[in-house]
């Protein structure tokens, strides 16, 4: 630290706009030395994530090739796990619904995250705070979404007693094959929607209003402004939204989980279940990293477009 | 509302009253939504002072007849709540507390110096995105075992500590600092830490907010990490108690609520002290 | 000094607390001088049990009397839900944290021997004379779980029988005598859940009776007499999973029939309602229910004016021949981890000897849960004078156990989603079992190849 002032001294009075060759020397070291600072902030979470990310995942690819049951050492099988996998209709139906999942869930949450944000966005007083009572449910502890949830959409219970009102017969939400998958998808939506509403709220707060000034002048009705004006500047965001709750579908384990087991039946099962239940139920450790792999696989898909995103956009969308 | 101004010819007069109206009727709508939104918040909290029987009745008793506010006391004796709640205190405090620090630090070291394969460190913390606890749990559980952190606060925390979701915010938010501040400090003779906390943090808070609510309500909500790595009844997390709650014999689904209401009310509470600053952290500034 | 620091007493623990220190006493008193006094060296052991409101707290509380009476002990006591024990056990042992000692669920016994994790047990010094004199003291279903190669590694504990429990309100209130007109067979079963069956409109007030659709191991618990009063079997002797061929199906038949022929049960119900099955019996929900033998202090929790009134009953399964109805009988050993040093098999085995000495006790706590011993127990008045303590032993004499095979937890995974498929989603039986099968298979073949 003392370097760095006494550096800095020598550096009062004098103009930044002497050329690279005329430098001093340790003008050079006051770059490097700044730069390595800038390093430095950023090893101990580089380190962590080796520890706990990186290393992990090598380690997982590894086990994916060996048949390990935790009490005996691993022992190397090859491509058999991968064999498994791809005969057994478990792993294809898990699968299956994880795809269905991740696909229902984010057209929803994109819908209607923009949806509301639209109608906070309206100028109407108030509207804010609406907002903010809407986001407690993004708050709300993931434990006690489920449980609540899985009370409410018992046959006796209280979606069922109001679709009454209207004239529904009695549907069982988690244990009919039919409604199971979209039960899980509307309590996703009913969590995750408020955030992406505050994210394409921020979006929308920051779109210029010349646009919208100059197309009024000409006389465009909302729905032509919202189609050619509004939809057009928000596609970074929309892209932005669609990407992360994928991610965040792909990886989603407690709502199934908790709320229905994966049942009926194998309806509700999603990777991250069979990964728990291979891996700590059966024991087979090697199985259970393979299907790890999978769903790494899956989510380096979305992450890749998710960077490729992030490098292109300058407004970046918290 | 606008008053209505008598002197003023009829046809104006209805242009002055619409306005106010469709703004009445607007936020009439926008708060029947939200209210339909919350309402298993609210039910939660209802039934929570209801006696166990009320749960599965046929016609839902929206206001309790008999409030049974033993509930609270009843749930948190039927095991050991209180050092659940105390567990996830300590974790939930200490992972956010890590957030907090490490990813201003990484953050500031990525938005703010260009040392070489900087590039290639910023892909590499975004790529951790794609490796959750979901993913890697069995190695994770084998190395926080290699350390000999089984059944230990550190153990539950430390894979949590640092999240390159927060590490992205933290940058991001600190890009748009003009270099000018720094470059004038660092002639004035400030120490690189000095230059972070005196300039950068402060003008943070919002980003910051941002981190501390979602890195305390992640840490408060896990479940399967705790489950894998605990197996002392004296650290459990809440969330392994409330689901064994359930899963006991003898215990009213009323007073499960309970204990979920107890759950739910931290987080809330971090929220109302930070809202003013995440409200801007999100960039929601220009909001009515 | 020994204080667990996980142990919150409530009022009924404290009053247990200081009666069976009296109690215990009493009991120690009465038996051989205890064998380890030499070594005062200190032992800290682990141990590890499954949660059950009655149970555990017995066990703590024997586990505290030892420690009170051998002060150089300490023994560390957890507990985890019924579901997870076994997990967390497998856990245990891949990362070298198993526990010296637990209890064993008699299904997992196989998997635990198979792969040597077990240590063999001196049943000199649990208190028997020879091997021979331990094998008499128990049925031999009991003790094929717990033996292997003519070692002893478990020490079996509480194992019971289900029971079919009647609301004899209920039955007298439609007109049925409960002691003349409980159900002997299937279709008997059937038609008095019939007439059990309340209903509005297309929702069920009242299931005449019902089937646990909650859990795996329930599944398997509540299916395994009706496959094997079928005539079925889970595996063949080649180990071939074979509870698909025309037996099972049969079993399934009847079993779905209860809901789908007789429309008297409610599936759907069932799971979303969740916790434990025995909660809607017990809330007069439903009128009969397979079920473990219930504690009074269950049901006066839950319904005070069925314990006081005293208005449900068991009764055996009903069976396929009228009157041969067949229950299943599982239970827990106590074992001891092969890992452990031999001062700590010493002061286990101690340990294990000093809980199971007093089983009259345990009946106290934790009655009517019945014993695998034959001697000790049974023949105590306090025991007879239980209600109906002899319809219960009875299941439990002759139930047929569980297949103890060392893919149990694919097994049960497949059944119990099988069975969801069946009843929730009227999947068609022979179809369903088929699938299952072929899970089995694979899962055995993979562990083979392990």
């Amino acid at each position: 630290m003392a370097e760095l002032a006494s550096i800095g001294s020598y550096e009062r009075g004098k103009g930044t706009g002497a050329a690279p060759s005329a430098r001093p020397f340790w003008r050079i070291g006051y770059h490097t030395r700044v730069n390595l600072w800038g390093f430095a902030f950023v090893l101990p979470t580089l380190i962590f994530f080796a520890v706990f990310k990186y290393g992990p995942m090598l380690w997982a690819i590894a086990l994916s090739f060996t048949s390990y049951d935790m009490v005996s050492a691993p022992q190397f099988v090859g491509l058999e796990n991968y064999r498994t996998l791809l005969g057994d209709p478990i792993f294809r139906d898990t699968l299956v619904n994880t795809f269905v999942y991740i696909a229902g869930s984010t057209i929803l949450l994109t819908a209607s995250g923009l949806g509301l944000a639209l109608a906070i966005n309206t100028g109407i007083p108030g509207a804010r705070h609406c907002m903010m009572v809407m986001f407690l449910t993004n708050l709300m502890p993931i434990i006690a979404v489920c449980l609540v949830w899985r009370l409410l959409l018992h046959p006796f219970g209280v979606v069922n007693q109001i679709l009454q009102h209207f004239g529904f017969g009695r549907i069982d939400w988690l244990t009919d094959s039919a409604t199971a998958m979209p039960a899980i998808i509307m309590v996703t939506v009913w969590r995750f929607a408020p955030y992406f509403m505050v994210v394409f709220l921020a979006a929308l707060l920051a779109l210029p209003d010349d646009y919208y000034e100059a197309a009024e002048l000409d006389g465009a009705g909302p729905f032509r402004r919202f189609f050619h004006i509004t939809l057009p500047l928000l596609m970074p965001t929309i892209f932005f939204v669609v990407v992360v709750s994928a991610l965040l579908c792909a990886r989603i384990f407690l709502m199934p989980f908790l709320i229905t087991g994966g049942g009926p039946g194998n309806a509700t099962r999603v990777l991250s279940m069979l990964i728990y239940e291979t891996g700590f139920s059966y024991l087979k450790m090697g199985e259970a990293a393979a299907i790890s792999v999978v769903l790494f696989a899956i989510m380096l898909v979305f992450t890749s477009l998710q960077m490729g995103l992030f490098s292109r956009s300058e407004r970046i969308y918290v | 509302m606008a008053s209505l101004d008598i002197s003023t010819p009829r046809r104006v007069a209805v242009h002055r009253y619409w306005p106010g109206l469709r703004k009445a009727i607007g936020l009439a709508l926008l708060a029947a939504l939200a209210f339909g939104f919350i309402i298993p918040i609210l039910w939660m909290t209802v039934m929570s002072f209801q006696a166990g029987e009320k749960m599965f009745q046929l016609r839902t008793e929206w206001i309790p007849s008999v409030w049974h506010f033993e509930n609270y006391p009843n749930a948190l004796s039927r095991a050991a709540f209180a050092q659940y709640f105390l567990n996830s205190g300590i974790v939930s405090l200490s992972v956010m507390v890590g957030n907090v620090v490490f990813c201003t630090l990484a953050g500031y070291g990525l938005a703010k110096f260009r040392f070489p394969g900087s590039g290639l460190v910023l892909l590499l913390i975004l790529s951790t995105l794609m490796l959750p606890l979901e993913v890697t749990l069995v190695p994770t559980f084998l190395v926080i075992h290699k350390f000999g952190w089984i059944n230990t606060y550190q153990g539950i925390v430390s894979p949590l500590l640092i999240d390159a979701f927060g590490v992205f915010l933290m940058r991001q938010s600190m890009i748009a600092i003009p270099k000018d501040y720094i470059e004038a400090a660092r002639i004035d003779g400030a120490g690189e830490l000095r230059i972070l906390l005196q300039i950068i943090v402060p003008q943070c808070w919002p980003a910051l907010s941002v981190l501390a609510i979602f890195a305390f309500r992640d840490s408060w909500d896990q479940y399967l990490w705790p489950l894998t790595v605990v197996s002392n009844d004296a650290l459990r997390t809440f969330p392994l108690g409330l689901v064994q709650f359930g899963e006991d014999y003898g215990n009213p689904p009323t007073e499960q609520m309970a204990i979920a209401v107890l759950a739910t009310i931290p987080v809330f509470l971090l929220f109302a002290i930070l809202q003013r600053w995440i409200n801007r952290g999100f960039g929601l500034s220009g909001l009515k | 000094m020994t204080k667990a620091r996980n142990w919150n007493p409530t009022r009924r623990d404290v009053v247990r607390g200081i009666g069976a220190t009296g109690l215990g006493a009493a009991a120690t008193a009465s038996f051989a001088p205890r064998a380890f006094a030499q070594t005062k060296k200190p032992v800290n052991l682990s141990f590890w049990t499954f949660d059950n409101p009655q149970q555990r707290p017995w066990v703590n509380k024997r586990i505290k009397l030892f420690m009170q009476q051998n002060p150089n002990v300490k023994v560390d006591f957890q507990w985890f839900p019924f579901g997870d024990l076994g997990k967390k056990l497998s856990v245990g042992f891949a990362t070298g944290t198993a526990p010296d000692g637990f209890v064993s669920q008699d299904w997992f016994m196989p998997v635990w021997l198979d792969k040597g994790l077990l240590a063999p047990l001196d049943v000199k010094k649990l208190g028997y004379t020879s091997y021979d004199t331990f094998v008499a003291d128990y049925a031999k279903a009991f003790v094929d779980g717990a033996t292997k190669d003519g070692k002893v590694y478990g020490y079996p504990m509480w194992f019971y029988g289900y029971c079919n429990y009647l609301n004899t309100k209920q039955f007298k209130e439609v007109g049925l005598d409960p002691a003349k007109d409980w159900p002997q067979n299937w279709e008997q079963l059937g038609e008095v859940a019939k007439r059990l069956t309340v209903k509005d409109g297309d929702k069920f007030t009242r299931q005449g009776f019902k089937f646990a659709m909650h859990a795996a191991q329930w599944t398997m618990i509540q299916f395994n007499p009706i496959l094997i009063g079928a005539g079925g079997k889970w595996f063949d002797d080649a180990g071939k999973c074979i509870v698909n061929n025309e037996a099972g199906v049969r079993a399934m038949t009847i079993r779905a029939s209860i809901a789908q022929k007789y429309g008297a049960e409610d599936p759907a119900d069932s799971i979303a309602t969740n916790p434990i099955p025995g909660l809607d019996f017990l809330k007069e929900r439903c009128s009969m229910f397979f079920c473990h033998p219930l504690p009074i202090s269950l049901v006066k929790a839950e319904n005070p004016a069925m314990a006081e009134q005293n208005y449900f009953r068991p009764v055996q399964y009903p069976g396929f021949v009228t009157g041969k109805g067949i229950s299943t009988t599982y239970g827990f050993n106590l074992v001891i981890n092969a890992k452990v040093s031999d001062e700590k098999k010493e002061t286990l085995h101690d340990l294990y000897k000093f809980m199971m000495s007093d089983l009259v006790d345990a009946w106290r706590d934790a009655a009517p849960f019945t014993f695998a011993k034959k001697t000790g127990w049974a023949d105590n008045p306090e025991v007879q004078k239980f209600p109906y303590v002899n319809e219960i032993i009875k299941a439990k004499d002759e139930g047929v156990f569980l297949p103890r095979s060392l893919v149990f937890n694919e097994l049960a995974d497949a059944m119990h989603r099988g069975v969801q498929k069946i009843m929730l989603t009227k999947a068609d039986i022979k179809t369903t079992l088929d699938e299952v099968a072929a899970e089995a298979d694979r899962a055995a073949a993979a562990y083979k190849k392990a």
